[in-house]
């Protein structure tokens, strides 16, 4: 038994001999996420928890700021003498983490990484990068760039991390970025312990001054929300995502900050309108008028959400408000009269399908009993992820709870989810001078033109409600109440660049 | 004994095959696939076209299966389609920390369990009996997740304490180590602790009934020797087996203490694995947790012949 017992003891600790890691001290900023990461590499990565650490070690060329206005970053300024040819002047102060300066040859690298059918890089698609039809060096700091048609949202879509200036050494040595980096933001990428946390140290050649403020940031994956918050409250990170059910759990707690902002998301339902029921504009309209979204809102955010349309008041100008309109009003009456007219006043019965997130369930779960009012009976079916996102681009379901984000343009809200063909208009929706006011949007770049082009594209879907829109859900964030200068906005969720810890 | 062992490591060929064939259809028959992963919002016709011809998806079923066992013959578990990592370091890297938790989650229960069990039976129908039987219903029926969420919330309120949250290997750092391991190991350990202690005690129970017991006794041989040597070891054998099992189902049964904890366990490389549809992963996770069930077990009937001298392979 004691020789049985040794051999125990001694597998333990032969077990235990994985590779060293280093330990990092003062200054540190410990976050608390609630995904792990899949890889860094800012072209081919999609994944929000990626991007929360790939948005610290990359620039893009332009940032959008909260006004949704297009503002300098990599680039310092830019021309257009005509509508297909933008010229970009870049900074002369910035160094990729490697040391070595970036130049017009980077942007152009990055550029045509993005554009080679081999990396399969996201930003290739015609909403980012996929109308540009050549790249030129003009000198060693400007780049000229021209598209094969007017593309209106084109500059705005350069501030995304999917177009983001990478060192060509950096992915010749790696084959990738996925656990590399060859970035030129504020952080450079330091351990990543899969599962458990990913580092980022200090870049002190960053091209802004005095940032970063931290000397590096630990993200933790930390999947658990109650074991996240203990952590927060005990002082073991300093940041955490939260989610509204935390809310009521740190009130009064003068240790924890709250932090939040109204995000760019928003909820709804998608009707397939290839279905016959759901092809009758009548039926969809009914769908809208039988929803209290107030309710929903309540039950399913803990009220912390906005009653919202497909572009959500956080994209500014070009935000609809549909808090009068009265198809977002409950009215059962109407919507009954709606559904016989349609010739469905027995109601009928349909599947819809959620996943992905707790919100999303909850949703289902009061769309269902609020449609049952108008004679819909819905069986709510819950879908695991990987399945709910391929029922999603297969197009394949009755009504499917979704939340999509509205972009920082209206080609996204509006061309991306619903111009006839596009495989984000998973609805299958189809209108004529819909295609054709996106199409008159993009292909001006008049920004009151592009106005009245969207808003009345706007104005067509809202009536005609494709995607029963429901909310706009706030974001928010629990902190100690030592980090200061973090302020996340729908423009910025991860500016940890100004954010310091207070002794 | 030598031919029994290299028969039974035989016996892993049909075993891995087999198994390598199912977990292949089955991640097949699966709908989703990773490339709806990768792309999620973005994705066009084009850029899945890309990526599927990258990964090899766009090959038949049955051309995929015999690349990928091709390559696992020469000892190559492939790329994570996420990641890009290797998937064999991977799976090493963490089956370590996964066996650690594993064992000293053996070692608490053994602790625990034992004396107890031996307590309970030797006191039989006593009050200390009573409680111990209650007690051990109560690890059994407490689900592990719970009493784990449970005492990180009383720690941190009550001690204001929370477990490292950097995870740091035992000979990084032993201290630390254990500190990370040892609330995990406990919660673990008292689940696993009560079936060990009931089987232990209906064990001694019925040794203690036997003959030889009683002519160990009449020949003067003090209690302790007589429990210890006696009736434990010829009572150990189903204990044994029973911890065996349970240390093969840890190895991908700790997922959830391992979320909990943030622990970068096995068990939660395969359920990222399965969520992303990452077949690399799932498919060479499965098969290196089936060779280690099987090695357990033979491991198990090695001890056997240890404690009991009587059973022979030949």
């Amino acid at each position: 038994m004691k020789r049985l017992f040794a051999l125990f003891v001694c597998t333990v600790l032969l077990l235990s001999a994985a590779p060293t890691f280093a330990l990092a001290d003062g200054g540190i900023l410990r976050v608390g996420t609630d995904a792990e990461p899949i890889g860094f590499d800012p072209h081919t990565i999609s994944a929000v928890a990626s991007a929360r650490v790939m948005t610290q070690l990359y620039n893009q060329l332009v940032d959008v700021d909260g006004d949704l206005n297009v503002v300098p970053e990599l680039a310092e300024s830019w021309e257009q003498p005509d509508d297909t040819t933008y010229i970009f002047h870049l900074r002369g102060d910035v160094t990729f983490h490697n040391g070595r300066s970036m130049t017009a040859e980077d942007v152009k690298y990055s550029f045509e990484r993005i554009l080679d059918p081999n990396v399969g890089a996201l930003g290739s698609s015609a909403s980012y990068a996929g109308d540009i039809e050549s790249i030129e060096i003009i000198d060693d700091l400007t780049v000229k760039f021209t598209l094969k048609q007017i593309n209106a949202p084109f500059l705005a879509s350069l501030s995304s991390w999917y177009c983001s200036i990478v060192a060509k050494e950096a992915v010749e040595e790696n084959g990738d970025l996925l656990s590399a980096d060859g970035g030129t933001g504020p952080f450079t990428l330091g351990e990543w312990i899969p599962d458990n946390m990913v580092s980022i140290n200090k870049y002190d050649g960053y091209f802004i001054p005095d940032q970063p403020k931290v000397d590096g940031i630990e993200f933790y994956v930390m999947t658990d929300s109650s074991a996240r918050l203990a952590a927060l409250r005990t002082g073991s990170v300093d940041l955490i995502a939260a989610d509204t059910s935390m809310l009521p759990l740190v009130a009064g707690d003068a240790n924890i900050n709250t932090l939040s902002y109204q995000s760019r998301n928003y909820a709804a339902l998608c009707l397939n309108t290839t279905l016959p029921q759901f092809s009758d504009v009548r039926v969809r309209q009914a769908i809208s008028l039988a929803l209290n979204r107030q309710d929903i809102i309540d039950l399913a955010y803990n009220g912390e959400a906005e009653v919202s349309g497909f572009v959500p008041a956080s994209l500014g100008h070009w935000a609809v408000d549909v808090t009068e309109h009265p198809l977002y009003q409950q009215d059962i009456e109407k919507a009954k009269a709606l559904m016989s007219e349609a010739g469905y006043a027995d109601g009928f019965e349909v599947t819809l399908i959620v996943g992905l997130l707790d919100s999303l369930r909850d949703i289902g779960a009061v769309a269902q009993q609020q449609l049952a009012e108008i004679g819909i009976t819905v069986n709510v079916v819950n879908k695991e992820n990987a399945e709910y996102v391929a029922l999603w681009s297969a197009h394949d379901f009755e009504i499917m709870a979704c939340q999509n984000g509205a972009g920082s343009d209206p080609s996204r809200g509006v061309a991306f989810f619903f111009k006839t063909g596009n495989s984000a208009n998973i609805a299958g929706y189809s209108n004529a001078r819909v295609d054709e006011l996106c199409e008159l949007g993009a292909g001006t770049t008049d920004v009151a033109q592009r106005e009245e082009y969207y808003k009345e594209a706007i104005e067509i879907i809202l009536d005609e409600e494709p995607n029963v829109v429901i909310a706009s859900p706030r974001e928010y964030f629990l902190s100690s109440a030592k980090l200061l200068g973090f302020e996340p906005s729908a423009a910025e969720p991860y500016s940890l660049a100004t954010a310091y810890l207070a002794e | 004994m030598r031919d029994y062992i290299l028969r039974r490591l035989l016996m892993l060929i049909p075993i891995l095959l087999g198994i390598s064939v199912c977990v292949f259809t089955i991640m097949q028959l699966v709908p989703g696939n990773v490339v709806n992963g990768i792309l999620g919002i973005e994705q066009t016709p084009e850029l899945r076209a890309i990526w599927e011809k990258k990964l090899g998806l766009d090959q038949p079923p049955l051309i995929q299966y015999f690349r990928w066992m091709g390559n696992v013959l020469r000892g190559d578990f492939g790329e994570s389609f996420r990641t890009g990592a290797q998937v064999f370091p991977e799976i090493i890297s963490r089956f370590t920390i996964t066996a650690e938790l594993a064992l000293l989650s053996c070692l608490t229960s053994l602790i625990i369990a034992i004396p107890l069990g031996i307590v309970s039976a030797l006191k039989r129908n006593r009050p200390v009996d009573k409680v111990v039987r209650v007690a051990a219903l109560m690890g059994v029926s407490m689900p592990s997740f719970a009493s784990a969420t449970l005492i990180i919330l009383f720690l941190s309120k009550a001690f204001g304490y929370f477990t490292p949250v950097k995870y740091v290997s035992l000979i990084q750092n032993p201290g630390t180590n254990l500190e990370i391991m040892i609330l995990p190991a406990l919660i673990l350990g008292t689940t696993m602790a009560g079936s060990v202690m009931r089987m232990t005690r209906s064990s001694i129970l019925e040794v203690m009934r036997q003959d030889f017991i009683k002519a160990v006794r009449a020949k003067g041989a003090p209690e302790r020797i007589t429990i210890f040597r006696h009736a434990l070891k010829n009572g150990c054998i189903p204990i044994i087996t029973l911890v065996g099992m349970q240390m093969g189902g840890l190895l991908g049964g700790t997922v959830v203490i391992e979320q909990i904890f943030s622990i970068p366990g096995l068990g939660q490389y395969v359920l990222t694995g399965i969520s992303q549809r990452d077949y690399p992963v799932v498919q060479g996770c499965v098969l290196f947790i089936a060779f280690i069930y099987v090695i357990i077990n033979l491991f198990v009937d090695i001890i056997y012949t240890y404690v009991d001298p009587r059973i022979q392979y030949a």
